[in-house]
This record gives C-alpha cells, sequence and structure tokens, in this order.
C-alpha cells in the first residue's frame, strides 16, 4: 500500500487529538486542586487569627450582679484606641467586633479599677454564687440591666441590637443604676482541637512507631523464607485495603476493654489514639521496610563478620542508616493522624472538647470541621479556616518526605 | 568446654550477648506475629458483635436477617433496618466515580510519563501526590460547598428541585475526585514499568509516538493500572465522611436518579451516632459486615475481569 499525503496528515491530526485529550484530562486534576484552595481559602480566610488558635470553643457565660454603689465620673485613659466608646458615669470601653460566625459583638475593651462593672459578683446560683467574678477585657457585653429615670428596668447590649457606641450612650444618658450583666466569652475558638490532636498524635507513634519497626525489621532482618512468613506480610498487608470507619468500629470492641483498664468510659482520646497507631501501623512498616532494603547487604556482613551479632548489627548499622527511611515514615503517619476522621468519630466522639485529657473526650482538627459540618447549620467560615491549618501541615509534611526520600536515595548511590 | 576457650575471651558475657540476641529477636517476632493478627481481631471481632442483632436471645430484640439484607427502608426513629437498598446505592455511586474517574486518571497517567516535558510532568506529580494527601474532611467541605451548589444550578437548570443539592450526582462527583490520586498514581507506575523495548519495537514498525503510547503502552499496562482501579474503588466504598456531608441521608428505596438524595453504607454507619449501647448502635457492626463483604465480592469480580483481560494480550 502506498502511504499517501492525506494519509500522513490524517494521523498527525489523529495524534494532535489524541495529545490534547491527555494535556485536557490532567488539567482536570490542576483545575480541582486550585479550585479546591481557592474555595477554602476564600471561605476560611477571613476567620483564620491568632486568636482562633487561643480561643476555647465553646462560649462562657457569667450572669453577674452589679454592685449598687455606682456613683462618679470617671476620667478616660489617653491610651484607649480610637474605635472604642468610653462611658463617663460607669468607667469602661468597649468596641464593636465580629465574631467568627460573623455576628455582631460588643467587646470589652477596658475597664476602670474602681468601675461598678469591676466589682461584679455571680448571680447564677451554685457554688459559686454571691463570689467575686473578675471579668476580663475581651469578653463580650450580650446585655446589661439598668433601671432608667421612670424606675423600669430595660436592657441594653447585643440582646437590644446595640453596638458599642449606643451602649455607652444609652447607659450614660438614661440609666439611672446598673443592676446585672450578662457576659460571655467569645469562644469559637480550636485550642481544645489543637491540644486533642497533639494527645493524639503523641499516644499514635508512641504506640505504632516502635511496633511497626520491629515488625518491619524482623520482616525483613530475620524472617526465613518459608511459607509462614508471606502469610505475615499479606496480613499487615490487609490492613491498608481496610476502610477507615472499620478502624472505628474496630477500636469500640476490640481496643474499648484496653482504655478501660485505664478507666476511661466510653469515647476517650486514649481509645482514638490507639485505634490511630492500629491504623497507622501498615504505613510505618512498609515504609520501614522499604528503608532497610536499600541498606547495603555489605554493610550486615562486615558487621557480622567483626564478630557482632544479628541484634548489634540491627542497632547500631542496619538502623542508623535507615533513619531517613524511619522519619518519612513518621511524617507520613503525622499527616494521615490529623486528617483521620471517621475512625476518630467512633472512638472519641465528636463533641468539641475545651479541656481535653487523655481519659476524656474530645476533637481531633479534622473531627473539629466534622461536628461543625454535620450539624443544622454547617459552619462553612470555621470549618474552612480549620481547613487551611490542616492544608498548610500537610503541606509541610508532604515537602518534608519528598526531601527526604531525595536523601534517602543519594545516600547509597 | 572452658578448656578450648582462649583465656582473653569472657565466657559470661558471650552468653550475655547470646541471650540478648536471643531475646531481641523473640521481642520483634511478638511485635511481628502481634501487628499481623490485627486483621484477624478486626474481622473476628466485627463479625462477632455484628451478628448478634440477628442471633435469637439478642437483648434488644432480634431481627431478621432477610428483612436486614433486603429491606428497602432504613428508619432509625421507628426501628426498620434494611440494608438491601443501601447496597445498591453504595455500589452505583462507587462504580459512577470510578467511570467517572478511571479514563481521566489514565489519560492524565500517560501525560506525565509518556506526553508532558520533564518539568511539566514533576510538577503535575506534585499536584496528584498533593491531591493523594488532602484528608477527607477537606474535601468534604469542598464537596458541600461547591460540588452541591453545582448540582442544585444543574437542578435547577432542568426544573428539579434538589434538596439543597444533596444527591448522587455530588456523591459521585466527590468519589470521582478522591480516588482520582489512587488510580493515577499507580497507573503512573505501571506506565513506567513498561519494558521500553516494546515502545521502540512499535516505533520501528512505523507507528507514531502517539499511536505507540496508546496502543503498545496502555495495553501493556493494563494489569497495573487495574490495580489501580480496584484500589480506587475500595476506596470510594470505604469513605465514609466526607460522603456524609453530600449524600442526604434518604430513608427508602434504591436511589437510581442522579439529581435525587442517596444513602450509603458508610454515611449509614455515621447517620445519628449518639449512644454507644443498643440495637442502632449495634446494627452499625452489621453494616460495616456488610460493607467490607461488598468490598471483597466487587474487588474479586474485579480481579477476575482483570485476569480475564491480562490473559488476551
Amino acid at each position: 500500500m502506498k502511504v499517501t499525503e492525506t494519509m500522513i496528515k490524517k494521523r498527525k491530526v489523529k495524534d494532535r487529538v489524541l495529545q490534547t485529550v491527555t494535556l485536557i484530562s490532567s488539567s482536570i486534576s490542576v483545575m480541582i486542586l486550585i479550585m479546591l484552595f481557592f474555595f477554602i481559602f476564600q471561605k476560611g480566610a477571613g476567620s483564620l487569627s491568632f486568636k482562633l488558635l487561643t480561643d476555647d470553643y465553646w462560649a462562657k457565660n457569667y450572669l453577674l450582679d452589679i454592685p449598687s454603689v455606682q456613683t462618679g465620673t470617671y476620667v478616660k485613659p489617653a491610651n484607649l484606641p480610637s474605635a472604642s466608646f468610653w462611658s463617663v458615669k460607669y468607667g469602661f470601653a468597649v468596641t464593636d467586633a465580629l465574631s467568627h460566625e460573623k455576628q455582631k459583638l460588643i467587646l470589652i475593651e477596658y475597664i476602670d479599677p474602681a468601675s461598678p462593672l469591676a466589682k461584679m459578683t455571680d448571680a447564677s446560683s451554685g457554688p459559686n454564687f454571691g463570689k467575686a467574678q473578675l471579668i476580663s477585657v475581651g469578653m463580650q457585653i450580650h446585655k446589661i440591666g439598668y433601671v432608667d429615670i421612670n424606675g423600669d428596668t430595660r436592657s441594653a447590649g447585643t440582646i437590644a441590637d446595640q453596638n458599642a457606641k449606643t451602649l455607652v450612650d444609652t447607659l450614660d444618658s438614661s440609666a439611672l443604676t446598673l443592676n446585672q450583666a450578662y457576659i460571655k466569652t467569645t469562644g469559637g475558638g480550636i485550642r481544645g482541637s489543637i491540644v486533642s490532636t497533639f494527645y493524639l498524635i503523641l499516644i499514635s507513634l508512641l504506640l505504632a512507631v516502635p511496633i511497626g519497626i520491629m515488625t518491619a525489621i524482623y520482616l525483613n532482618e530475620y524472617a526465613k523464607y518459608n511459607r509462614f512468613t508471606p502469610w505475615l506480610r499479606s496480613s499487615i498487608e490487609m490492613l491498608t485495603g481496610v476502610p477507615s470507619i472499620t478502624y472505628g468500629l474496630m477500636g469500640m470492641v476490640v481496643l474499648y476493654p484496653v482504655t478501660a483498664l485505664f478507666k476511661a468510659s466510653g469515647t476517650s482520646i486514649l481509645l482514638g489514639g490507639l485505634t490511630l497507631s492500629v491504623i497507622l501501623l501498615p504505613t510505618v512498616i512498609r515504609s520501614t521496610e522499604e528503608a532497610l532494603k536499600v541498606v547495603p547487604d555489605n554493610f550486615r556482613d562486615a558487621s557480622l563478620s567483626l564478630g557482632a551479632n544479628q541484634a548489634q548489627t540491627i542497632f547500631r548499622i542496619v538502623l542508623p542508616s535507615a533513619i531517613p527511611g524511619i522519619l518519612s515514615a513518621i511524617l507520613l503517619s503525622l499527616g494521615r493522624i490529623i486528617g483521620e476522621s471517621a475512625a476518630l468519630i467512633y472512638t472519641m466522639g465528636t463533641f468539641v472538647n475545651d479541656s481535653p485529657t487523655v481519659l476524656t473526650g474530645g476533637t481531633s482538627l479534622a473531627v473539629h470541621i466534622w461536628s461543625l459540618m454535620s450539624g443544622e447549620q454547617p459552619n462553612f467560615a470555621l470549618a474552612s479556616a480549620i481547613s487551611i491549618i490542616i492544608l498548610i501541615i500537610v503541606l509541610i509534611l508532604n515537602i518534608s518526605v519528598k526531601l527526604l526520600s531525595g536523601r534517602l536515595r543519594k545516600t547509597w548511590q | 568446654m572452658d578448656k578450648i576457650v582462649r583465656n582473653h575471651i569472657n565466657v559470661k558475657s558471650m552468653r550475655r550477648k547470646h541471650l540478648q540476641d536471643v531475646f531481641v529477636k523473640n521481642l520483634f517476632k511478638v511485635m511481628a506475629l502481634l501487628s499481623s493478627s490485627v486483621i484477624i481481631l478486626i474481622i473476628l471481632f466485627i463479625l462477632m458483635k455484628g451478628s448478634a442483632p440477628f442471633i435469637p436471645n439478642y437483648k434488644y430484640g432480634t431481627i431478621s436477617l432477610p428483612n436486614f439484607l433486603f429491606g428497602t427502608v432504613w428508619r432509625q426513629d421507628a426501628g426498620i433496618y434494611g440494608v438491601g437498598f443501601i447496597v445498591i446505592n453504595t455500589i452505583l455511586s462507587a462504580f459512577g466515580a470510578l467511570l467517572l474517574s478511571f479514563p481521566i486518571s489514565v489519560l492524565t497517567a500517560l501525560f506525565i510519563v509518556k506526553v508532558a516535558p520533564r518539568k511539566v510532568a514533576s510538577v503535575m506529580r506534585t499536584i496528584v501526590e498533593l491531591l493523594a494527601s488532602i484528608p477527607s474532611v477537606v474535601y468534604g467541605v469542598f464537596a458541600a460547598g461547591t460540588i452541591v451548589a453545582f448540582v442544585r444550578i444543574i437542578g435547577s437548570a432542568m426544573g428539579i428541585v434538589t434538596a439543597g443539592g444533596n444527591s448522587m450526582m455530588a456523591v459521585i462527583m466527590l468519589l470521582a475526585i478522591m480516588i482520582f490520586p489512587t488510580i493515577t498514581s499507580l497507573s503512573i507506575s505501571a506506565i513506567e514499568a513498561v519494558d521500553p523495548d516494546l515502545e521502540l519495537a512499535s516505533l520501528a514498525l512505523g507507528a507514531t509516538e502517539t499511536q505507540t503510547h496508546f496502543k503498545v503502552v496502555l495495553s501493556s499496562a493494563k494489569s497495573g493500572i487495574f490495580a489501580g482501579a480496584i484500589l480506587g474503588l475500595g476506596r470510594a466504598f470505604g469513605e465514609a465522611t466526607a460522603v456524609s456531608m453530600v449524600a442526604g441521608n434518604k430513608l427508602f428505596g434504591p436511589t437510581f436518579n442522579l439529581l435525587d438524595i442517596t444513602r450509603t453504607l458508610t454515611s449509614t454507619m455515621l447517620a445519628g451516632l449518639k449512644e454507644t449501647t443498643g440495637l442502632d448502635y449495634d446494627i452499625r457492626y452489621s453494616v460495616g459486615i456488610v460493607l467490607m463483604a461488598t468490598i471483597l465480592i466487587s474487588n474479586l469480580l474485579l480481579n477476575y475481569i482483570k485476569n480475564r483481560i491480562g490473559n488476551k494480550v
């Protein structure tokens, strides 16, 4: 058959089309990544601040009695920010602010030591009733009850749709005495979840890394080529295919009795950490084994021929050479811990805990996102802000793993 | 014995060294046994707890196994648990995601390994790795904000009112995105492993590079690519949190309408999780068994297909 000009042309066009198809397919993934980052940053960047990291999630509420001695004029301190408003009659300054959920708040900026607001007592019944309750700068004024000239009790504050300026104006002009205040901390922070995540990292790495490394060493250094060893290997391999929600189920039945020994009741961070350590095992084992495999056999032979036994060879020669691989195993595990959600929902619960301990429930950052999103009104702003934090951590881990594995490859070449 | 050993060799310390060696070896062996027995523990305990509701004298009231397996209604509030339609929904959404993601993933892998210039390829590799490392909750937030809105727009363009965009279509698109990196990275390794001699032979016979890529490279990488598809499907079945955010949790009937809300096995396991005792909790273990069985069966099926296709080459 003779190859004609048109055939060649047709073939060229066809090739071009196919090449373009591959280009388009791969640009889809780029687009998705860009869209994801854009969406998350656009929604979350506004809520991201240092305060977010240090605040509690739940607002604390205080119902406080204001002492009846309230006379006097107070001098405005010179160093107040210009956006704040000063109450001459009661001696405090407030500013406007927005919460994480974009609600208007009135925040306390300054309180004069002689102001009645500085000597309030707890008005809610309980062990603290009647005790002095100090309120601090940064808390929000939800309501201040006052008595006006006619003797009627009225309310000022965010409850009456007021902002900082109108609150101060109302109190200074029409309030004769103040009687009660309802003060809240702002809340909406993720300090508790950060602490829980650290506990989680600590517990799961402490368990998974030693066990994983020992298993990898056994498989790579000790295990004989018999019929039994492939079984070990494949049963560990099977763990990678188990969906993470199944690990959650497993944690509740298999590991719960273990945590019960430590007197943990129900879901706890300890249980979550134990469950996570099982999830991490295959990653740690595989990554360590790969690092052990690239250590040249000459090293082992040299050590053994000098009279060291196998244990000494492993600890002094093989392991130090495999350290970059083990480090990258730890980094990979960190990424997994920070991203894990389904298994932890079962084992740690979804209640955001502001003061988590190892034996109580709490939420990791990922589970915190879940609990924000699974409610009736999903809180996109805060969920995205936490997502940004997670994305940044994951990004850093990824880059570090890449650098490490690059070094590992270089070492033996 | 002592007499044959040279004076400068300390027998005691030698023995200690030997004991140490044996101890270390056995310790490592125990740890290896521990790590590999975990999978058995998982299967055993979940089977035990998950089968409890069907065994007579179950303390929260036995439910019948056929009703559970083939039921088409799931209502926690009424105590009706039928998992049949959920299995169908799960299979539909997972295979739908695979259908959507598979061609894109394979073509992307081909682009990265064969078509793209080296710099572009390394950027693309990093992007695939990044997509793989993004946690599922973050995908969930993304999907609940954008994919759902997209579905809502499509729905209103077709004159259909969707449940705020929560739908099977949203689940399929989300899962397709989430399994994309898995399939792509396995396809990349499969394509990289193709013998260069094969390509050279094809080129020598007069085929163009692109023809070689599509006809020779892809078909010789077939089995590796299929392994990627199987792994991706496993992830699609097991994905829980992100799916729950967009599924909508329908109470009955298999969903065949793309724009209708759906319910998957994993979203069922996560929905309304409050107490850790009672039938409503234990039944989640039964759903877990069904999930594992579904994954296992579809893996076997795909493996069978893979072997059939593989043999033809």
